[in-house]
């Protein structure tokens, strides 16, 4: 090896060591970015596993009239737990049963069943819905969130 | 592109010359490898801050809380155990680096004239990150922090004059609990952090104001450019570093006692190794005369290190000729005793409980939990009033657990009217603990044992007849012996016949005859498995 390195050998070498620097440093970050950002958006990507609840018996149900139920559906909350209460209308046609959601579509509150008139209505803004929860009046954008339901010997499972 | 729109961020900030700046130096010829130190302490500062920020977006500083979130980062969220992992094996990295580089600092003499306040901030921030792990330990909220906590405290309480004033603002009252977690938590994530960095800004822009030091002997020829040629062994020995940091966080799993609980006074606290020769110096010092273990003699070697740069103030670096021979010793003998100490103390720590050897109270709880139409699984089931018991956490103390387990209904509100008479308890008090002590080693991560009949039977047996004297393992009265390792004593033979009749045998004993009061197989089955207990 010559004792004189010359000025474009001696340039390549600095660049090949700059470049040797910024990939170490570039690893040991994207090491440790990969580690903890995996461990921050990994929750962010799990999906809510859902659950079939027993919610009642076809024979407590009258012919399209809707039973209000609650569900308690107890689910992980990070380093906790919570339990949530859900109101949810069972209604029987013939051999189906449907379950809709009580929250009202227009902008979240819980709707009631009104007996006498045999309409579901929203205390909020007025809305109004048949049994079957189609919209009737009022401001409401979409019918009643219908649920999953499937019925073994006689009890009605509802999927939340 | 790329290049143009640099040129445009450059144009506007001027920020390569900045970089210009931080990288342009000319170090004194002969600068190497044991410059490197300090670096490595920066990248793994780094690190425990990046790791650190990950862990406090789940953590959760409340008692009833704080293990839990601990434990659900360790097991339910991907690849958290290696973001705590990191995080605690980094805090022993950082200890040891943080040593390292002050001892290359002291050994060159580097800390010499104009340099005195670049060492005082080095010092102060070898304490500062003494105090991360002092606070971090506390966090989990397991057996294992809080007793070395209490510890702590005591410690300051013994200092003189203010030392009860002291504690009690460590505490944040009169007892460790919710305010101390809440204010350690604070110091930890908030102070130290703030602290730390003001700290390394200063010390690193002190030493670009008097340079680098060198080798203690100027070497001839020309300075070593910084970037890239330093840079390099930087990078090198950094990488170096976090590849191992990885490498034992990977491989040895952080670990987690089991859940604080404040009412087990039996359990021997154990400190983190870098504080267990201060711990175990305590041994030495009892009484009035613990302030010399406590408050004399580290506050002797912290005052030697903050005084080092005023004491020796002649020219000469070397740190075997004199002047500087007799620092040298007195180092030398700070570590030496250190060491000491601390290969003592570990001589000295207590056995640590196994997880493994699950005595009898769990198994009889665990026994009691999932016996057949058990009623626990009555309302803790999915769409029942209460959440199923694999998701359910303990967050109450031992006496709402045991409450609840006696009358499960009454602290469910709403569940009971006011006019319904209260139900006769479902759970004895004696079978209620031996479901929380099952719920404790379950909650730890501990799996139960396959047990046999026999064993199950003097298991159910020793949590109702036994327990209130007896301790095994860790868990039962301390009336009585002790009966983790009866096994060496007496053959089944001889515990089958005290069992049977201890006034007989011993004359004078509180423990009664039990003959009457236990069938023939819950007495050999208890004998059989005590004389099994080596």
């Amino acid at each position: 090896m010559s004792q004189q390195m010359s000025p474009v050998n001696s340039s390549n070498r600095r660049g090949f060591l700059v470049r040797v620097i910024q990939a170490t440093h570039a690893a040991i970050g994207a090491t440790l970015a990969f580690i903890v950002g995996g461990a921050v958006v990994a929750p962010s990507l799990g999906r809510r596993e859902s659950q079939w609840l027993h919610a009642g018996d076809v024979t407590q149900l009258a012919e399209d009239v809707p039973m209000p139920v609650t569900l308690r559906i107890a689910r992980p909350d990070g380093a906790s737990e919570v339990v949530e209460r859900r109101v949810v209308y069972l209604v029987r046609s013939g051999d189906r049963v449907r379950a809709l959601d009580s929250t009202c579509t227009h902008l979240g509150c819980r709707t009631k069943f009104n007996a006498e008139s045999m309409q579901i209505e929203c205390p909020c803004h007025g809305g109004v819905y048949d049994s079957a929860g189609r919209v009737i009046s009022g401001p409401p954008p979409a019918p009643l969130a219908a649920m999953a339901t499937r019925i073994e010997n006689d009890q009605i499972m509802v999927q939340v | 592109m790329v290049g143009r729109l640099l040129a445009w961020l450059d144009s506007r900030t001027g920020y390569r010359s900045l970089v210009k700046l931080a990288l342009d130096e000319e170090l004194p010829p002969g600068t190497g490898w044991t410059f490197t130190t300090g670096s490595v302490v920066t990248m793994l500062v780094g690190c425990q801050f990046v790791t650190g920020l990950g862990l406090a977006m789940y953590y959760v500083p409340a008692p009833s809380l704080a293990y839990d979130s601990v434990r659900f980062i360790m097991q339910d969220l991907p690849i958290g155990w290696l973001v705590r992992g990191l995080h605690y094996w980094g805090a022993s990295f950082l200890v040891v680096a943080a040593v390292i580089h002050l001892l290359r600092v002291f050994l060159l003499g580097s800390y010499k004239a104009p340099r005195e306040v670049t060492w005082l901030s080095g010092v102060l921030m070898l304490l500062v990150i003494l105090a991360f792990a002092l606070t971090g330990y506390l966090l989990p909220w397991d057996q294992k922090g809080y007793w070395a906590t209490t510890v702590t405290i005591n410690i300051a309480r013994s200092s003189p004059l203010a030392g009860e004033f002291l504690a009690s603002v460590m505490r944040g009252g009169p007892d460790l609990g919710a305010l101390t977690l809440g204010r350690w938590f604070s110091a930890h994530v908030f102070l130290l952090p703030a602290t730390l960095t003001v700290l390394i800004v200063a010390h690193i822009a002190l030493m670009r104001k008097h340079g680098i030091s060198g080798p203690v002997a100027p070497a001839p020829g020309a300075g070593v450019a910084f970037f890239p040629r330093h840079v390099a062994k930087d990078t090198v020995m950094m990488a170096a570093v976090f590849a191992s940091l990885i490498a034992v966080a990977a491989l040895v799993v952080a670990p987690l006692d089991e859940i604080a609980n404040p009412a087990d006074a039996s359990y021997i606290p154990r400190p983190e190794w870098y504080f267990l020769s201060l711990f175990q110096m305590l041994k030495y010092f009892p009484g009035p005369l613990e302030p010399v273990a406590t408050m004399v003699i580290p506050g002797m070697v912290v005052g030697f290190l903050l005084l080092l740069p005023f004491i020796d103030r002649g020219e000469g670096r070397h740190p075997l000729r004199s002047p500087r021979r007799m620092l040298t010793a007195a180092l030398a003998a700070i570590g030496i005793g250190v060491a000491v100490l601390t290969g003592l103390g570990v001589a000295d720590l207590p056995a640590g409980k196994d997880p493994n050897d699950w005595g009898l109270l769990p198994i009889a709880g665990h026994a009691i939990a999932t016996a057949d139409g058990n009623t626990c699984a009555a309302c803790h089931e999915s769409g029942g009033p209460a959440a199923p018991l694999e998701i359910t956490r303990l967050t109450k103390d031992e006496e709402w657990l045991l409450a609840h387990m006696a009358d499960p209904v009454a602290i469910a509100p709403g569940v009971r009217s006011a006019g319904d008479p209260a139900p006769a308890p479902v759970m004895s008090r004696f079978k209620a603990q031996a479901v929380v002590a099952y719920l404790r080693r379950e909650q730890a991560g501990h799996r139960a044992p396959q047990v046999e009949p026999s064993q199950r039977l003097a298991a159910l047996t020793y949590a109702e007849s036994c327990v209130v004297c007896h301790r095994i393992s860790g868990e039962g009265g301390t009336l009585g012996p002790d009966l983790t390792h009866v096994g060496v004593r007496r053959d089944a033979a001889g515990i089958k016949a005290v069992i049977e009749d201890a006034p007989e045998m011993y004359g004078e004993t509180e423990m009664p005859a039990f003959r009457d009061r236990l069938t023939p197989e819950q007495i050999d089955a208890l004998a059989s498995y005590l004389a099994s207990r080596k």
